[in-house]
């Protein structure tokens, strides 16, 4: 087949292209670039906004080194992601070509990258939880296959880490790594420890390293969540880890800015609620087909910041580290109440009672501060704050079954409280407290 | 309305969801048009008019398309309807469920498990047969709004009504009593002008005009939602709107569900706009199952949801809004109760917001545009009780404010344009003290209430002591605290720990009826009109206040068990019992 080929770029900015008038290139198309003489394949690219004057294009690989002659050659068809199970062991950049140096895979077919919504009807309702090991997250927030659900962390805080625990013990068929903006140590450390965990077979890692084309990065949750849907749509348990998406998001602000979008929050586009949602919303558990789980990263400054803000809004929940520490008060998972009432009977009450004890204790250590905790109530919250953090919010350790877990939290209970101080109902006291 | 169909255009911009067109001839601001992208026919409204630049003849038209425009090319043809965007009204609506344009998702689900662009379903079943009971004859006089006949739906009884814009007519023709699907005509009317007009069971209504009321009244009769702290102390009346704001975490979906559960109406329609696909599927999926607190049936049975769920084009997002208003209108205008629940209004305004910045209008606070504090309140103006046909539309609208905070334009303009306000508090949130409508940060304007507003008023006051009281303890500390106060501060700690808080996830105590509501603001009074006096010649003040607060455990566990098991008359009338009991027991009263 002979394709069509624009002679002419009238525009090279960052990451983005234009050429004048319409050569009848189609919205979300793909184009190559040449070089002018040698016809060396130099990037993608992809048609963002087009007018009877002008089209513009995001350039997958950047656009330095693009010179008004470079040639653009037309696909004529939105970008898709090539699908293979021999990509399970292997590394691919953000739009799913080989970066390991290993050989390159025969696909046994192309998808689209477009992320179409699934239809509600077809979803189940989450039922099935996913034992992490953690009692952080197994007593208070349990997680259940096909949620959303992201690590809220500082940037130095170990939510890789986290992500990585999370996954070494996870119940899933295939697990898709998707890297956004990762240091080089980070990418490696995930790779060692799906190594050392024997779960590299069943994975397949697709990563942008800081510095990487800003496009590259873009691209890379739509063609590694593709590529996670195709393999759910075939029965597969799939989970997915997506590290950073505040970095992802800024790469958004960027071509946003670069594309003189009027900006609405800290020059976030108006539709990074939208962008995120569309991505996040790829979690499903699917009749009749697979699943797919999704657990991010998203660091931040501050809650309020805009990214992990619209984020909090849009997935099941989140996992809150601070200080190296799961923190109970800002953790949640939204689909906990889907499967912790089939779980021990004091599993919902103990979880509640321990919370708001814990809320309690926070008062009392923010009033210790001024001096004001004197009471022999406030001492023993103080108390049972700090047996709580140092017991329950750790996240590392020996993984503990959840049965355990709730004689732990019993335990700590006794150790501080009177059976009436915990407000928890008598049958239960009666069952559990000695 | 123009009716000349074959008006057309061709795109000359395209960028997201956002398309020029060149015109030459006639286009109507608002209607609506199909783009044509490689043969799929993909709905568009059109939102602005402007001349052409380059060619005085033609004319260019600015549009938002309700669906993903992958493959689209300058010279693509546009259509025009001159109909603007509207919603099919008729039987069969109740225990629908449709996308944010009216599509039925299971209809759609049986085409592709996946909603790709271009995929098209009628709005309402035009198979299934309705039993038609005529109620007027031939010669008969008719207006808009007037009923020509009924069918059972449900257990409702479902007027086909003269749609709304028709003046006066007369009946020409009227089928028998039968059986009928929403295609046939079932009767023929003529206007003043004599032309003939054929009426179905179901007809359009564009979804910006308000179905009318027929005679407009204020909100006057208390609904029974079963949340505790909303029925006690921010009560919301038929026909009333509440704005709901609160940061993630906070419980916004947790009590949109008990609302959706619990709430005593006839119909509630869930506009699920820009929210998590899956909690709108947990609500009809996971609902289906359970009771209707009226009736006993599915609580499918009295609901219809528009899902136009977060990964949904934008574009539809503002349309799902106003298509649930108007079918709650229309259930208004039948006479029945209907709540509409919406969430989240601020996903509605995003996308506003996301369209205006992409035509480049000039941004007003946070990049909303200037005018959506009117937007917002003329959509809250469509719900009201009209004592015309007995019938209300309640609307209460979530709002996910950024960042969690209230001083932020859409829960601003919501505060300004609703009658009450539940605001959810982030601390009351974390401490897992659920509902978390603050008891303290609400307002509420109701002409009725389930208890007495006196009663009201001192149990509000008691909180509020009491949170002073919390604050001088985590201030100054608890030794410097008297006795009495003390005492106080653990009397509003147990309206708060036993009453302000539920188990939305218990089955007893998730629900609380008026009956049982009154038996717990008995105790309630009794609890805040005690004087309790203690000895105290032979003890510390502090020993003392361990004392009360041991003893006033003791009261709030019995009470939180109370709860959870006390079902019968008898069960429940114990509890204002305990209380007296507990006031007055000799080991610590003088």
């Amino acid at each position: 087949m002979i394709r069509k080929e624009i002679n002419r770029i009238s525009e090279v900015g960052k990451a983005l292209i234009s050429v004048e008038g319409n050569p009848g290139v189609a919205l979300n198309h793909v184009v190559e670039l040449l070089e002018a003489g040698t016809n060396q394949s130099l990037s993608f690219a992809k048609a963002i906004n087009i007018t009877e004057d002008s089209t513009r294009f995001q350039v997958f690989n950047g656009t330095q080194g693009l010179s008004t002659q470079t040639k653009i050659r037309m696909h004529e068809v939105p970008l898709t992601a090539g699908f293979s199970y021999n990509m399970l062991g292997r590394s691919f950049d953000g739009i799913g070509d080989v970066a390991d140096g290993g050989p390159e895979i025969i696909f046994e077919k192309q998808i689209s990258t477009r992320l179409d919504t699934l239809n509600p009807t077809v979803r189940l309702v989450p039922k099935q939880p996913l034992w992490t090991g953690i009692p952080m997250i197994d007593v208070f927030n349990t997680l259940v296959k096909s949620q959303k659900i992201p690590i809220f962390a500082g940037p130095t805080e170990p939510y890789n880490r986290l992500l990585s625990q999370i996954a070494q013990g996870a119940q899933a068929d295939v697990i898709i790594f998707a890297g956004i903006g990762l240091k080089f140590d980070e990418y490696h450390y995930f790779k060692e420890q799906l190594s050392q965990s024997g779960n590299i077979d069943k994975t397949i890692m697709f990563t942008h390293l800081a510095g990487d084309s800003q496009i590259k990065g873009l691209m890379l949750p739509d063609v590694a969540l593709s590529v996670s849907r195709e393999f759910a749509d075939q029965g597969k348990d799939v989970l997915v880890l997506l590290t950073d998406m505040t970095n992802w998001s800024n790469i958004l602000r960027n071509v946003a800015n670069y594309q003189d979008q009027i900006p609405s929050l800290q020059g976030y586009p108006g539709s990074l609620y939208s962008e995120l949602a569309k991505r996040y919303e790829v979690a499903a558990d699917i009749e009749g087909a697979g699943s797919i789980t999704i657990i991010g990263a998203t660091t931040l400054e501050s809650l309020e910041d805009p990214v992990p803000d619209n984020t909090g809004y849009i997935t099941e929940g989140q996992f809150f580290l601070d200080n190296g520490k799961l923190k109970l008060a800002r953790s949640l998972s939204r689909l906990k109440q889907q499967v912790n009432d089939t779980t021990r009977d004091d599993h919902r009450p103990i979880m509640t009672v321990m919370a708001s004890l814990l809320a309690d204790a926070e008062k009392a250590y923010e009033a210790a501060e001024v001096g004001a905790a004197n009471d022999t109530f406030s001492q023993k919250l103080l108390r049972y704050r700090e047996d709580f953090i140092a017991n329950m919010e750790e996240p590392f350790g020996e993984p503990i079954e959840l049965e355990a877990a709730l004689d732990k939290c019993w335990d700590i209970l006794k150790r501080h409280f009177e059976p009436t101080e915990t407000g928890l109902s008598k049958k239960l006291i009666e069952q559990y407290w000695n | 309305m123009n009716n000349n169909n074959t008006r057309t255009g061709k795109l000359i911009a395209i960028q997201d969801s956002l398309v020029k067109a060149r015109f030459y001839g006639n286009v109507i601001m608002g209607e609506t048009a199909n783009v044509i992208v490689d043969g799929k026919s993909l709905q568009a409204e059109v939102l602005q008019i402007i001349p052409d630049p380059k060619n005085a003849d033609a004319g260019i038209v600015e549009m938002q398309v309700f669906e993903d425009l992958t493959g689209a090319q300058i010279g693509d043809q546009v259509e025009f309807t001159g109909k603007s965007l509207s919603v099919l009204l008729g039987p069969g609506l109740l225990t629908s469920i449709w996308d944010g344009l009216q599509n039925p998702l299971y209809k759609l689900g049986e085409q592709n498990a996946y909603l790709v662009p271009g995929m098209k379903a009628p709005a309402l079943d035009e198979e299934k047969l309705w039993d038609f009971t005529p109620s007027v004859a031939v010669g008969d006089k008719v207006k808009g709004g007037d009923a020509i006949g009924t069918v059972p739906e449900g257990r409702l009884t479902h007027s086909i009504l003269v749609p709304f814009n028709f003046g006066k007519c007369k009946v020409e023709s009227i089928i028998e009593k039968s059986e009928v699907n929403i295609t046939e005509t079932v009767a023929v009317i003529s206007d003043s002008q004599n032309t003939k007009h054929e009426l179905k069971l179901a007809f359009r209504w564009a979804v910006k005009s308000p179905i009318p009321f027929k005679e407009r009244a204020i909100p006057s009769k208390t609904i029974s939602t079963g949340v505790r702290v909303i029925d006690l102390l921010a009560p919301v009346s038929y026909g009333g709107t509440v704005g709901n704001p609160g940061p993630f975490g906070a419980g916004k979906t947790v009590l949109q569900h008990s609302l959706c559960k619990y709430a005593l109406a006839d119909i509630i329609i869930m506009a699920a706009c820009g929210e998590r696909a899956g909690e709108a599927v947990e609500v009809f999926k996971d609902f289906a199952e359970l009771e209707d607190p009226s009736t006993g049936d599915s609580l499918m049975n009295r609901m219809c949801i528009f899902g136009n769920t977060s990964s949904m084009p934008v574009a539809a997002r503002e349309a799902s809004v106003f298509i649930a208003l108007t079918v709650g209108e229309y259930y208004r205008y039948q006479g029945y109760n209907v709540v509409l629940l919406a969430d989240s209004t601020s996903r509605w305004a995003q996308a506003l917001r996301e369209r205006s910045g992409r035509q480049g209008d000039i941004p007003g606070p946070e990049a909303f545009p200037m005018d959506i504090p009117d937007q917002i309140k003329g959509m809250y103006q469509r719900a009201g009780a009209d004592q015309g046909t007995g019938g209300s539309l309640t609307f209460i609208g979530t709002v996910s404010p950024a960042g969690g905070n209230f001083q932020e334009p859409v829960t601003q303009a919501t505060m300004d344009a609703t009658g009450g306000f539940w605001g959810l508090s982030q601390d009351r949130a974390d401490a897992k003290k659920y509902p978390a409508i603050d008891p303290l940060s609400y307002t509420s304007s109701v002409y009725d209430s389930f208890i007495s507003w006196d009663d009201r008023n001192k149990m509000l006051q008691t909180l509020y002591e009491a949170n002073g009281i919390d604050q001088t303890i985590s201030t100054i500390g608890l030794k410097k605290v008297p006795v009495e106060k003390y005492i106080l501060y653990q009397k509003g700690l147990t309206i708060d720990f036993c009453v302000m808080q539920q188990n939305a996830f218990h089955k007893l105590d998730a629900c609380t009826r008026p009956e049982r509501l009154i038996i717990i603001n008995e105790a309630v009074q009794k609890l805040i009109d005690s004087t309790i006096n203690f000895a105290r010649e032979d003890k510390e003040d502090e020993e003392v206040k361990e004392l009360v607060k041991a003893k006033f455990d003791e009261l709030r566990q019995w009470w939180k068990d109370w709860n959870t098991s006390a079902q019968s008359i008898d069960e429940m009338a114990v509890l204002p019992e305990k209380v007296e009991q507990f006031i007055l027991q000799e080991e610590y009263t003088l």
